[in-house]
């Protein structure tokens, strides 16, 4: 070993770094399998130290986040307070959207399974933006698969041994995705009386299907077969969310219902149109962006919160509809690039603890 | 027999278990002390150490090493660790050798230095390898911490690297 020349051992060190740089780029599962090896062997020690390094961690950790931790806890505890409410409401929404869905046939988030798993570690290193979760082939994990908290998108998985994976944060340089992004509606926040029209079935007049609150005017018909109620609701609404107009309830069709279809579409104008672009990761300490966004009449003015979510579809790496996050900066660019939006994404990445892995292998993940 | 124990005493095997156990503290208690949000690199830290400690070539064979093992717990492109601390070990090697006969505050420069420089290295040779996006203005910073941090403890980390790459004339006797 020491009879090499400088210049023999520079050039065999070199050689051998591109051939593992090839080997890993051709994908050809060799660098896996080594992977997988030195992880059996390494991970016994990795625990030993793990548990003799926790002491110390835990005193860092005390000595520098208590006061950060106390003070998050107390915001926390606001938020919570804030957000109960919403999510009541909002948990009736996705309910009903996602039976609309199903009633048409159309893929939601319902139905796919997951695996909830728990955050083990982090990257050690200053540049990759990954975290490990306890949770690997042995629970269906499979390179590919989305991972998501209980706000939105976290990532995706790039690794998986038999008891252990790797995600690959949105934020890293590496991630992208698909996503769809509406317009903004003016006046961003007011506080407005929305006329809200619901309409309810009762047969025979006995069984009400839907519940509706405050009724100010209502007014009965009866047929032969059913009676319909139809109550006109005028209450006062007021929306912080950017993008979003709530408009009339729809109702699926009922079998034998006389012919007469029950479904109210809602008027188009009053649905926002929304444009496809590509989200990417900007590293540490930078939010993603989305580019490939074209301004449009169609499309309207772009704005800051709104709501970003998943674009779906065969080629894509997450199902449809998954929550990212909310448009934090528009960027005008010159030119024929476009805009670029800033994505303030939903799920806070710095402090992940349980997270869901969809069990949705997306087609361009799949080995061929 | 004989043989076995010369591997075992063979200079590169120690230098094997001591990456195992720098680098299960290196994703375990260094990646949770986070000065300044900056993981500290040991592994790194090892590398330049044992140019120092063993001369320029047996500090780039180390650092690759050191570097190889690092490169199986990261989702990085493979090798492209093991290329950069190769470097680190090679480069602190040749920094300690313009001193004829280096001061502790000497060595201590060569591995800050010569740490920084790989951290500086490493986005510009991920740009190459075709992952884009690593090359920002935070890498000057981290690269001033960690070459901080890596001269700071400079003098233990030569000392083990040292002892693992360097025979005593006694182990040489026994060898024989």
């Amino acid at each position: 070993m020491y009879s090499f020349t400088r210049r023999r051992l520079i050039v065999v060190l070199l050689l051998t770094s591109v051939l593992l740089l090839t080997l890993d780029g051709s994908k050809s599962g060799l660098v896996g399998g080594v992977k997988d090896a030195f992880g059996v062997v390494f991970r016994p020690v990795e625990r030993f130290a793990n548990v003799v390094s926790r002491p110390l961690s835990n005193v860092w950790r005390g000595v520098l986040d208590y006061s950060d931790m106390r003070k998050e806890n107390l915001a926390l505890k606001d938020l919570l307070v804030k957000q109960e409410g919403a999510a009541i409401a909002a948990t009736a929404s996705v309910r009903e959207a996602q039976e609309l869905l199903a009633l048409n046939g159309l893929p939601t988030l319902a139905g796919i399974d997951s695996v909830t798993a728990q955050v083990v570690g982090q990257s050690p290193s200053n540049f990759t933006q990954t975290f490990e979760l306890n949770r690997g082939k042995s629970s269906g994990i499979r390179v590919g698969m989305t991972v998501t908290n209980g706000a939105g998108l976290v990532g995706k998985i790039t690794g998986v041994t038999l008891e252990r994976s790797v995600v690959m944060l949105a934020t890293d340089p590496e991630y992208a995705m698909s996503v769809k992004v509406g317009a903004c509606t003016r006046p961003n926040t007011t506080t407005t009386a929305v006329p809200q029209t619901t309409t309810t079935l009762v047969s025979d007049g006995s069984t009400s299907l839907a519940t509706n609150v405050l009724p100010t005017t209502t007014t009965t018909s009866t047929t032969s077969t059913t009676s319909t109620t139809t109550t006109v609701l005028r209450r006062a609404t007021t929306t912080t969310i950017k993008g979003f107009t709530p408009f009339a309830t729809t109702l699926p069709p009922v079998p034998g219902g006389g012919g007469v279809s029950q479904i109210t579409v809602p008027e188009t104008g009053v649905l926002l149109p929304r444009e496809t672009g590509a989200m990417e990761g900007q590293g540490i300490d930078r939010l993603p962006v989305i580019r490939f966004i074209q301004t449009s009449t169609r499309l309207g003015e772009l704005c800051g919160g709104v709501p970003v979510v998943t674009a779906g579809g065969s080629q894509s790496l997450a199902p449809a509809d998954l929550v990212v996050g909310t448009v934090s900066r528009v960027v005008t660019r010159t030119g024929t690039s476009g805009p670029l939006l800033e994505v303030e994404l939903a799920a806070n990445l710095q402090s992940l603890n349980f997270v869901r892995v969809l069990l949705y292998q997306p087609a361009t993940e799949i080995p061929q | 027999m004989k043989r076995f124990f010369a591997i075992i005493e063979s200079p590169f095997t120690r230098a094997v278990l001591i990456g195992i156990i720098v680098l299960s503290f290196q994703t375990t208690l260094f990646n949770t002390l986070r000065p300044f949000s900056v993981v500290m690199q040991v592994m790194l830290l090892c590398s330049a150490a044992s140019g120092v400690a063993a001369g320029s070539e047996s500090g780039a064979i180390a650092g690759f090493m050191f570097g190889f093992m690092y490169d199986m717990v990261l989702t990085s492109p493979f090798g492209l660790s093991a290329l950069v601390f190769g470097f680190a070990g090679y480069m602190a090697g040749g920094v300690n050798t313009f001193a004829y006969s280096p001061r502790w505050w000497f060595k201590m420069l060569s591995i800050g230095i010569s740490s920084a420089a790989a951290v500086l290295i490493y986005p510009a040779a991920s740009l190459v390898v075709g992952v884009d996006g690593l090359l920002q203005t935070r890498v000057i910073g981290v690269a001033f911490t960690v070459g901080l941090f890596n001269a700071a403890f400079a003098l233990p980390a030569v000392f083990l690297m040292r002892w693992a790459l360097v025979k005593s004339k006694k182990q040489m006797l026994w060898a024989e």
